[in-house]
């Protein structure tokens, strides 16, 4: 076609750099402690439209991993999800089995699903059935296996769209919700996305240089706190404070109170700090506990508003 | 740059057309162009301008892939193709064609964005605008950057009922409600744009947030700085100047605020391709002093005007010219309507909806038989038999889009409700049909702007989220009452939906509300003319109307009458109800007049 801009090669190359997507710092935060703290299990992370959820999801894994992660599509067949034949192989006459997306999730750690509230309800519940059992059973096609999977879940959903089941809701370690830009923010993004796509149309560009340098600080900086997580204490009273605050907000179950560990300890982790101090863990509490509340596991909003945070403010004052 | 002279200038919406397709051509981020009140007939000529764009001046016209109701996933994803071979049947697979990589950019064409598919609603939800696209299919793997853009028709009125998250990928949008014309050639005026994009400067993107304020999401942001990116690239400039935000706000059309005072404002820099400023209906606010410039003769590109205007919103004399209509529109919308529909098991089993995909299959009703064959021929030299074998594993059968096995048949007698609302009696049956997923149909009596007071007027809809519904419930009265007249479109509604879905109807309910009196003869609404005084013939006829939906199938069928309670005539509705085989339910307790 005349005229078309230039367009590099790797699909990975149109993705705006981690280090460059303005704002949204709740959303970045929960994939840093996540990516520090696996054992948290994954982030959901809702919003509007045009909110850069599927961005930074795609910016944090070519950050972290040098590669793009590992995505469920909202159309993807159930052979593609739970793996099957290949499909030349078998017109050779020949068995080869091609592994599906959740055993390349076991193998990289993270599944991605995009819109994760538009999957059909068949690999809704696929998905579930690996995330709780920890086995992926395949019986299908002349295909037996058996293989234990382990896997964290980042999704990204827009909420206008119809919501989640519970039982998927609670597999995602944190939930975050994107938020608006601020007209400030609303500039400097509109300024980076566009000076991105004009560097990556040119040959070279100081822009891109500096976007990875900055990418490579990020990645050292997760690497340290990666090695330091194991080391960083979790005092008794943290622990303490943290069932009596999912106690006073309602939370369902006791996974919630697990994760907030985690990612207290993570953010601790990140800020090179020896032990988890309670303002670690007031700063993970909502997206450990925001999503395992009864009015969202019944279709409510994810809102964590003013009264949430006045519901548990005295133990944190006194603490 | 050369410029076509005025009397070969194509029409304005023509020329924003042409322009808009230059700039989708030009940036993938702009691939998605919607176009509201299209005429229908032009959405062929218009979609063979942008794949000759597309295809460029030296090449073939990019392809088109159209897409509509009955668009399936197998359609879009995965091109399979069954071969005969001397050992038997064999099948390639390739990219499908809204990912295959070779030549121009495809042109994906939706005729009618409100009734696309439900797969080619996810197609377009992952693919418009998106950095990255992941294709998960039988014997394909993917992961690629999007390359084909999207040209999609929808009326202004139904933009309301498209999903949000469907319509915001769309970055281009033109209301063209005027457009008659098309270009069939490509004009030459767009001089060569440079290897790379044009800088965004600062003074653009803030002249982009001045325009479109501060409500706009990012994506409109993005899409208005992208499209001012792309005329100045198409102009030969290398930096985006306010002014191309200014020309792309107004090939969009959204009027243009006049910019902020400021004192460091770039405004004397380099200048940016203004334009000979093109007449627009309606344009009546002064022109700015920048658009008065002189300019050298290389500047005066055909770009569309800069000039000044008030507040953000629809080009003046221009009503349906905005293009984020969906702002303003209200419309019930389908819930979740990227899902994949449901399929329902309490009516009888159906095969009669369009088929919109397939699945696996456990018995052989409604097979899917080339998707079977195909699914077969993939195991075949595993299998080892001598013979061409279908086995269980290979079954699949069609996926339907739901067919109505509910009907909701409502007559409406305008001239009974007063100032009675009647959405309280009426609320129990809506909200059925809604939970059944029933179709409607609707007829009116009596209606102040019926095209003709003396005949019965009807329309059928999907379910009761049409938004013809709500315009009918709160129509004003009229003053006949052809009440005999609907009675029988109701009746021929009733034996239709029975003779046209068999068995697969399995419920329908008719609803009439009126007070029973018909001041209208039959023998009226048929010739369009009124003989002679009426006396209590209109009454009568409607009884004689009603007495053949008594005969069909109740096991099916349940009628009921609500009763407007209007004196003096208050056992007209027992009579009517009585001759239907109907339920009185009672519309309001408070006796009126």
């Amino acid at each position: 076609m005349s005229g078309t801009a230039p367009e590099a090669g790797r699909p990975g190359a149109s993705i705006l750099p981690y280090s460059r997507v303005v704002g949204q710092d709740d959303l970045k935060l929960a994939l840093e402690l996540n990516h520090v703290a696996p054992g948290i299990g994954g982030v959901l992370m809702a919003g509007q439209r045009g909110t850069a959820k599927s961005t930074l999801v795609r910016a944090f894994a070519l950050m972290a991993h040098g590669e793009l992660p590992v995505t469920l599509p909202i159309n993807a067949t159930d052979d593609r999800v739970v793996g099957g034949w290949r499909l030349d192989a078998l017109m050779r006459g020949e068995t080869l089995e091609q592994p599906g997306l959740l055993e390349e999730a076991h193998d990289k750690g993270i599944l991605y699903v995009d819109e994760v509230n538009l999957l059909d309800d068949h690999v809704v519940n696929i998905i579930l059935d690996v995330v709780s059992t920890g086995q992926l059973s395949v019986q299908r096609e002349g295909l037996a296996a058996a293989r234990q999977l382990d896997f964290g879940l980042v999704g990204t959903m827009n909420p206008e769209e119809g919501g989640l089941r519970p039982q998927l809701l609670d597999r995602f370690g944190l939930m975050v919700t994107a938020a608006d830009l601020d007209t400030d923010a609303r500039h400097r993004m509109i300024r980076t996305v566009l000076a991105f796509e004009e560097a990556r149309a040119r040959d070279t560009s100081e822009w891109l240089t500096d976007a990875e340098r900055d990418n490579a600080a990020v990645r050292d900086r997760l690497r340290a706190a990666r090695e330091r997580f194991a080391q960083v204490d979790v005092p008794d009273p943290v622990l303490r404070l943290c069932a009596e605050a999912a106690g006073r907000l309602d939370a369902v179950g006791q996974r919630g109170e697990i994760v907030a560990t985690h990612a207290a300890r993570a953010l601790a982790a990140l800020e090179g700090a020896e032990r988890v101090e309670p303002r670690h863990l007031l700063r993970v509490l909502p997206p450990a506990l925001r999503h395992r509340r009864p009015e969202a596991a019944h279709g409510g909003t994810f809102d964590w508003g003013p009264d949430d945070h006045a519901r548990i403010k005295d133990l944190f004052d006194a603490g | 740059m050369t410029t076509s002279t005025p009397a070969l200038e194509p029409p304005d919406d023509a020329r924003r057309l042409e322009r808009a397709f230059r700039c989708a051509a030009l940036d993938p981020a702009l691939s998605g162009v919607l176009l509201f009140d299209l005429e229908p007939r032009l959405i062929r000529p218009v979609a063979g301008l942008f794949t000759a764009i597309l295809g460029g001046p030296a090449g073939p016209p990019a392809a088109r892939i159209p897409l509509g109701a009955a668009t399936r996933d197998e359609d879009l994803w995965v091109t399979s193709r069954l071969e005969r071979h001397r050992d038997g049947i064999a099948f390639t697979v390739a990219p499908g064609p809204l990912v295959a990589g070779a030549g121009p950019p495809p042109l994906a064409v939706v005729p009618d964005l409100a009734h696309l598919s439900v797969a080619g609603m996810r197609a377009a939800v992952q693919l418009i605008g998106a950095d990255v696209v992941c294709v998960e299919q039988p014997g394909l793997r993917l992961v690629d950057r999007p390359r084909a853009r999207w040209l999609a028709v929808c009326r202004s009125e139904d933009s309301g009922r498209v999903t949000p998250h469907l319509l915001d990928r769309f970055a281009l949008r033109l209301a063209v409600p005027g457009l008659r014309t098309v270009p069939e050639g490509l004009s030459s005026d767009s001089a060569a744009p440079l290897g790379a994009f044009a800088a965004t400067t600062e003074e653009a993107v803030t002249r982009v947030q001045e325009i479109l304020g501060p409500g706009a999401g990012p994506r409109r942001s993005l899409a208005l700085a992208r499209l001012a990116r792309a005329l100045a690239t198409l102009g030969g400039q290398r930096e985006v100047t306010a002014a191309h935000c200014e020309d792309a706000a107004r090939l969009i059309g959204l009027r243009v605020t006049e910019p902020a005072p400021s004192a460091d404002r770039p405004d004397s820099g380099e200048p940016g391709p203004l334009p000979a400023p093109l007449p627009h209906p309606g344009d009546t606010g002064r022109r700015g002093g920048r658009s008065n410039r002189r300019r050298r003769p290389e500047e005066e590109q055909p770009l569309l005007a800069s000039g000044p205007a008030e507040g953000v919103g629809s080009a003046p004399g221009a009503p349906l010219g905005m293009p984020y209509p969906e702002d303003d529109a209200v419309a019930l919308r389908e819930f979740m309507p990227l899902r994949n529909p449901w399929q329902r098991r309490s009516g009888p089993a159906s095969a009669r909806g369009a088929v919109v995909g397939t699945r696996r299959a456990h018995d052989l009703r409604d097979l899917a038989l080339l998707r079977t064959v195909r699914e077969a021929a993939v195991h075949q030299r595993i299998r080892g038999y001598e013979d061409f074998t279908v086995a269980p594993v290979d079954l699949h059968s069609n996926l339907r889009a739901p067919a109505p096995e509910r009907l909701l048949t409502l007559l409406l007698d305008h001239t009974c409700r007063g100032d009675w609302d009647w959405q309280d009696a009426l609320t129990p049956f809506l909200q059925w049909a809604y939970t059944a997923r029933a179709a409607l149909h609707v007829i009116e009596v009596g209606g102040a702007d019926a095209a003709d007071e003396l005949r019965a007027e009807s329309f059928a809809a999907r379910g009761v989220l049409d938004p013809r519904l709500m315009t009918a419930l709160y129509r004003p009265r009229g003053r006949a009452t052809p009440l005999a007249h609907g009675i029988e479109q109701a009746a021929r509604t009733m034996r239709q939906a029975f003779r046209r879905q068999g068995s697969a109807l399995a419920e329908a309910w008719l609803v009439v509300v009126t007070d029973g009196r018909g001041n209208v003869p039959l023998r009226a609404s048929h010739t369009g003319r009124l003989h002679g005084p009426v006396a209590a013939r209109g009454i009568e006829d409607s009884l004689t109307a009603a007495a053949p939906i008594a005969a069909l199938d109740r096991g099916r069928l349940r009628v009921a009458v609500v009763d407007a309670a209007r004196r003096p005539y208050g056992e007209l509705p027992f009579a009517l109800a009585e001759t239907l085989g109907a339920m009185v339910v009672e519309g309001r307790g408070d006796h009126g007049s």
